[in-house]
This record gives C-alpha cells, structure tokens and sequence, in this order.
C-alpha cells in the first residue's frame, strides 16, 4: 500500500467547507445538550464562531431558549459539530 | 443586516464598551458592560448582574471572568 502520499488538488480542507457556509444559516452541536442555530459571519483558526440572529435550542427538556438577535460570539471550545 | 466577514478578534474590538450578556458553561448568565479583554477569552465586566434561574448576586465594580469557562459571550444591546 502506497503511503499516504496522493497530491489532491480537489481536496476539501474542514476550514474551508466552513468558510463557504459564512452568510448563510448554520446549525451548531454542542458538547453539552445544546444547539444554536444562526447565521454565520465569520470564525477563526480556533472555529470560535460569530453568529448572528441566533436561537438557542436546549435539547433535554424540549424547549427553544431565547432568541438573541444581534451577534454572538460561540466559543470554539465546546463545538461538536457544525 | 450587515453581512462583512467578520473574525472573532474583530468582534471583540466592536463590542468594548458595549453591554453584553456572557454566559458560562455552567449556565450562570452575567451581563454588565464590556471593559475589556483578551485573546483567552478572559473578560473584564463593569456593573455586572448575575442570572442563575432568577437574578441572584449584583456586582458593582470590576468582574473578572476567567476564559476557559466562557462558552459564548452573548453581545446584544441591552433596552436604548
């Protein structure tokens, strides 16, 4: 088996797959019970993301959080998946 | 709605000064008033009010907030 050596110049970087997903609306996994959902405009190496427009949705006890308009800033650390 | 690229550290240079609500892992919410901050996410917090369930401590003063707990810093502007 050849190493892992193949020069793919079509290769989707996650950092890049993120990047194309600014403006539009995104639905965030936290660690914990929780997802957010907005729109996002922008992030960093880190993936903290700022978001806008947001809803907080606690999954548990099956009830929507506040919806906080203006901008959040989410920190990367306690992201699942985007 | 404006919609520019915006970064993390750009963000926080917007919103020095600004009222905000942070709001912790553990689900504490404090909102005061942005004095400053860093790139660990430590913040300093002026007039800082404490939400648990109900509202529970006032802080007047400086509020120091360590960076490893933040899971968002909520920024909304608070009734103008």
């Amino acid at each position: 088996m050849a190493a892992n050596a193949t020069t793919n110049p079509s290769q989707l970087l996650p950092l890049e797959l993120v990047d194309k997903c600014i403006g539009s609306r995104i639905h965030i996994v936290m660690k914990s019970d929780k997802e957010i959902v907005g729109t996002l405009l922008g992030f960093d190496d880190f993936v903290n993301m700022v978001l806008e427009d947001v809803t907080e949705f606690e999954i548990t006890p099956e009830g929507r959080r506040i919806t906080k308009l203006d901008q959040i800033l989410l920190n990367g650390n306690n992201i699942t998946m985007v | 709605m404006s919609l520019r690229k915006q970064t993390p550290s750009d963000f926080l240079k917007q919103i020095i000064g600004r009222p905000v609500v942070v709001k912790l892992n553990s689900g504490v919410d404090y909102r005061g008033v942005l004095a400053c901050l860093d790139g660990y996410m430590n913040i300093a917090l002026e007039q800082t009010e404490e939400y648990v369930n109900g509202q529970l401590k006032n802080k007047y003063g400086d509020a120091f907030i360590r960076g490893n707990n933040g899971k968002s810093s909520s920024f909304s502007l608070e009734d103008c």
